[in-house]
C-alpha cells in the first residue's frame, strides 16, 4: 500500500529535478548572453508578475531581453523570482558539485565556471565556489577574464553590498592583476568609484569603506590627493557616516607617511600636507558648526587637533604670532571659543543641541588627555568657562563615570 | 560578519565554585582564566545568561522554547533560508549547541552524531574543516569544529597536531594569519588561530611574538582595532584583539584608559550598544561587549559603563 505512494515521491522529486535542471540551463543562458548585467532582484511572485512582459519569447543575442516564467532580464537588469529559489539553487548546487569533483578539470573548466557564477550569485557566501574560480583563474594570467571577474563581483553587490567573500574576491582579484601590470591607477580609480557608489546606497558599509582604505597602498600620492579632495563634497553630504571620514584620515595618514618616507618633517610649513591639515581643520569646524551633534565630525576632529597640536609643540620655540602668542595658545584658544558657542547654543527639540555640547566637552578633554602638555594651558583657557570638571558636570552628567576617572 | 565562530572559546571547569566579581582573589582567578582564553561556565552562565528562574514579574526566560526552537531549526534543512546557509553550518551548529550548553541542555541532541557530522567536515589532507561537508578549510570554520567537540570533551577524536599545522601554517611573514590558502588577512584570523591553538595546547606553533605585534599595528589613534592596520575601529574587532591579546597575555599593549572612553562612548542614550560611531544600537553587539567588559573587570575599568 505504501509502495505506490513512494513511487509517486520520487517520481515528483526527479520531476522537480528536472525543472530546476532546465531553470539553471535558461538561467546560465542569460548570464552567458549578457555580459553586463549590473542588478539582480529576488523578487516576490506579486511583484515578478508585474514586470513588464510585453516582450515575450525566447531571448536572441542581440536584444539581451527576456521573459519568462520566473526570470526576466531587460536593460542589464535580471530579477529572478523567489517562488523558484530552493529548485534554482539546489540545480545550481548539484551541477557546481558534479563539475568540481570532476578528475579532468581542464575539460569541464567552462562548466565549473558557468555553475559557480549562478551558484554564486544565489549564494555570494559560498566560499568554496569562489575557491574554484580562484583555481581555474590561477592556471595562468588573463586580464580579460580578471576583469569579467570584477564584474560578477559588481553584480553580486549590487545586491548585497556587505558580502564579506565577495570583497574578499574582489581584493584577490586585484592582487593578481597588480602582480602583471605596473599601472594600477585606472584600476585603483574605478575601484574608489565603485565604494563609493555602493556606500551611496548602503551607509556605513563597513567592509565596502573597508575595501577603499586597502586600496590606498595602491595609490600614488598624486591619487591620494585627489580623492582627498574629490571626497570633500561626498562627506559634506554624509555627515554623520563614519566611514567616510575614516577613509579621509587614511588618506592624511598615508600623505604623512609618504612624506616620512621621505626623510622630511610630516607637517612641515612649507608642506603641501601642512596647508591641508589647516584647511581640514577648518573644513571640519565649519561643519559642526552647520550640523549640531554628529558624532563623525567631532571624532575627526579629535583626530586632525591631536596631530596638529603635537606638531605645534614641536616646532614651538621656532614660530610665535606678531602678539607673542604661541601658536599653539593661539589654536587651543581657538578650540575653546569653539567649546564655548556649542556650550551656549539654545536648546533644540531634536536634542541636538545637548549632543553637540556634550562631544565638544569631551573633545576638549580628549586633547588634554592625548596631550597632557596642553592639560595646563587649556585649563587655563577655559577659565571664564569654569574648570574641565565643570564643563563636563553641566555638558555631560550621563558621562559622569568616564569622564570623572579620565580626569583623575 | 561576525558568526558563533569568532566567539571566545569555553571549557568546563567542572570544579569552579560561583565566583563573586568583587573580591579580589577570585577576581584575580577570574583574569587568569579568561588570560588563558578560558571561562568558567557557571561565570558565563552568570553573567552573560541568567539561569532559567524568574528573574522578576515578566522577566522570565523562556529556555525550554529556546532548546526547541534549536533543535528543531537543526531539522530544517529544505527551506531556501537554510540552503543558503549550509555552508556555515558548522558555525551555526557551534551557536546552538554553546546556546544549549549554557542553558543546561547539551543532552537534547546526540553527541555521537553530532561529533560524527563534524568530522565529516573535516579535510584529512590539510587539517582544515569546511562549513559544511564537501566544502573546502578555513580557520572559521575549524575553530567552530574546535570549540563544539570541546563542548563535547572530545578532542580526542582529533588528529590535534594536524589541525594545530593547518591553523598556524596560515601565519604570514608579518606576523597576521589569513583565513585560507588563497590569502585574506584580518585580525579576526589572528584571535581565531590562536583561539584554536589555545584549545589544543598547541600556541607554540605560531611565533606568537610577530602575532601580537601585528594585532597590535592595528591599533588606532582611538584605542580601538580594525581589521588590517588602520582600518576602522569596530566592536567586533576589537573583541578579536584583545581576545588574542589576553590568550597570549599581552593585556599590557592596550591603552586601557583610551579603549574603555571608546567602549563606553559605544553606549547609546537608550542604554543600547553600539559597534562603531553613529550606528544604531544593535543586540548582536551586546555579547562581544560583555565579553569584553569581562576583560576590562581584570583591568579594573568595568564601572565606567553605566
Amino acid at each position: 500500500m505504501e509502495q505506490p505512494a513512494a513511487a509517486a515521491a520520487v517520481a515528483a522529486e526527479k520531476e522537480g529535478m528536472a525543472q530546476g535542471e532546465d531553470l539553471l540551463h535558461q538561467f546560465e543562458r542569460i548570464l552567458d548572453h549578457d555580459l553586463l548585467i549590473d542588478e539582480v532582484g529576488f523578487l516576490h511572485p506579486t511583484q515578478f508578475q508585474s514586470l513588464d512582459c510585453s516582450q515575450t519569447g525566447n531571448s536572441t543575442s542581440e536584444s539581451h531581453e527576456y521573459t519568462q516564467e520566473y526570470l526576466w532580464c531587460r536593460d542589464h537588469k535580471l530579477a529572478i523570482s523567489s517562488e523558484v529559489l530552493p529548485k534554482l539553487y539546489r540545480a545550481a548546487r548539484h551541477a557546481y558539485s558534479n563539475s568540481a569533483t570532476v578528475k579532468d578539470a581542464a575539460l569541464l573548466e567552462p562548466d565549473l565556471m558557468s555553475h559557480s557564477k549562478a551558484l554564486l550569485i544565489l549564494c555570494p557566501d559560498m566560499l568554496t565556489a569562489w575557491n574554484s574560480r580562484k583555481m581555474v583563474l590561477s592556471v595562468s594570467y588573463d586580464f580579460t577574464k580578471l576583469k569579467d571577474e570584477l564584474q560578477l563581483c559588481t553584480m553580486i553587490l549590487s545586491y548585497s553590498p556587505k558580502n564579506e567573500s565577495t570583497w574578499s574576491h574582489r581584493r584577490w582579484v586585484i592582487k593578481k592583476v597588480s602582480e602583471h601590470h605596473q599601472d594600477m591607477s585606472g584600476l585603483i580609480e574605478r575601484e574608489s568609484l565603485l565604494v563609493k557608489e555602493i556606500a551611496e546606497k548602503s551607509k556605513m558599509n563597513y567592509r565596502a569603506w573597508r575595501h577603499r582604505c586597502w586600496l590606498i597602498s595602491y595609490m600614488t600620492r598624486e591619487q591620494v590627493l585627489d580623492e582627498l579632495k574629490k571626497s570633500a563634497r561626498w562627506n559634506e553630504l554624509h555627515v554623520a557616516d563614519n566611514c567616510c571620514f575614516h577613509y579621509r584620515r587614511s588618506l592624511l595618514l598615508a600623505l604623512l607617511d609618504s612624506r616620512c618616507i621621505e626623510g622630511e618633517n610630516s607637517l612641515d610649513y612649507k608642506s603641501e600636507v601642512h596647508l591641508l591639515w589647516k584647511e581640514e581643520l577648518r573644513w571640519n569646524e565649519m561643519l559642526i558648526r552647520r550640523y549640531q551633534g554628529r558624532e563623525s565630525l567631532w571624532i575627526h576632529r579629535r583626530f586632525l587637533s591631536q596631530w596638529w597640536v603635537k606638531f605645534l609643540l614641536s616646532g614651538e620655540e621656532m614660530e610665535c604670532c606678531a602678539a607673542g602668542i604661541s601658536l599653539v595658545d593661539l589654536f587651543l584658544s581657538q578650540e575653546i571659543y569653539l567649546l564655548s558657542d556649542c556650550l551656549n547654543v539654545p536648546a533644540d527639540e531634536f536634542g541636538e543641541a545637548c549632543i553637540q555640547a556634550e562631544l565638544a566637552a569631551l573633545y576638549i578633554l580628549w586633547i588634554s588627555k592625548q596631550v597632557p602638555a596642553v592639560k595646563p594651558q587649556l585649563e587655563e583657557r577655559l577659565h571664564s568657562l569654569g574648570s574641565l570638571e565643570d564643563v563636563l558636570a553641566r555638558a555631560c552628567p550621563e558621562r559622569s563615570r568616564l569622564w570623572t576617572h579620565l580626569i583623575a | 560578519m561576525f558568526t558563533g565562530s569568532t566567539r571566545p572559546t569555553h571549557r568546563r571547569v567542572r570544579d569552579s565554585a560561583p565566583l563573586a566579581v568583587g573580591d579580589s582573589l577570585e577576581r584575580r582567578a577570574a583574569a587568569s582564566s579568561l588570560l588563558a582564553g578560558f571561562g568558567s561556565s557557571t561565570l558565563r552562565a552568570k553573567l552573560l545568561v541568567p539561569p532559567a528562574r524568574a528573574m522578576g514579574e515578566g522577566g522570565e526566560l523562556a529556555a525550554e522554547k529556546h532548546v526547541r526552537y534549536i533543535v528543531t531549526v537543526e531539522k530544517k534543512k529544505d527551506s531556501f533560508e537554510s540552503l543558503v546557509m549550509e555552508h556555515i553550518r558548522l558555525n551555526g551548529a557551534y551557536w546552538g549547541l554553546t546556546t544549549l550548553d549554557l542553558l543546561h541542555k547539551l543532552d537534547a541532541v546526540d553527541a555521537g552524531e553530532v561529533i560524527q557530522w563534524i568530522m565529516s567536515c573535516y579535510h584529512p589532507e590539510s587539517g582544515g574543516f569546511g562549513g559544511n561537508v564537501g566544502h573546502d578549510p578555513h580557520v572559521l570554520y575549524t575553530l567552530s569544529a574546535v570549540q563544539v567537540l570541546c563542548l563535547f570533551d572530545r578532542l580526542d577524536v582529533l588528529d590535534v597536531d594536524k589541525v594545530a599545522d593547518y591553523v598556524s601554517g596560515l601565519q604570514n611573514e608579518d606576523g597576521s594569519f589569513s583565513g585560507d590558502i588563497w590569502g585574506e588577512v584580518d585580525t579576526r584570523f589572528s584571535y581565531i588561530v590562536i583561539c584554536t591553538l589555545a584549545l589544543l595546547h598547541r600556541l607554540h606553533k605560531i611565533n606568537v611574538q610577530k602575532a601580537v605585534d601585528y594585532i597590535v599595528s592595528c591599533k588606532n589613534l582611538d584605542g580601538g582595532f580594525g581589521a588590517m592596520p588602520g582600518g576602522e575601529s569596530h566592536a567586533g574587532q576589537i573583541f578579536c584583539c584583545v581576545g588574542a591579546l589576553a590568550i597570549t597575555g599581552s593585556l599590557h599593549h592596550i591603552d586601557r584608559d583610551l579603549l574603555g572612553w571608546w567602549l563606553c562612548e559605544r553606549q547609546c542614550k537608550e542604554g543600547g550598544l553600539n559597534g562603531r560611531p553613529e550606528k544604531l544600537a544593535d543586540v548582536k553587539f551586546r555579547c562581544p561587549f560583555l565579553k569584553l567588559f569581562m576583560f576590562f573587570i581584570t583591568l579594573s575599568w568595568h564601572h565606567r559603563f553605566d
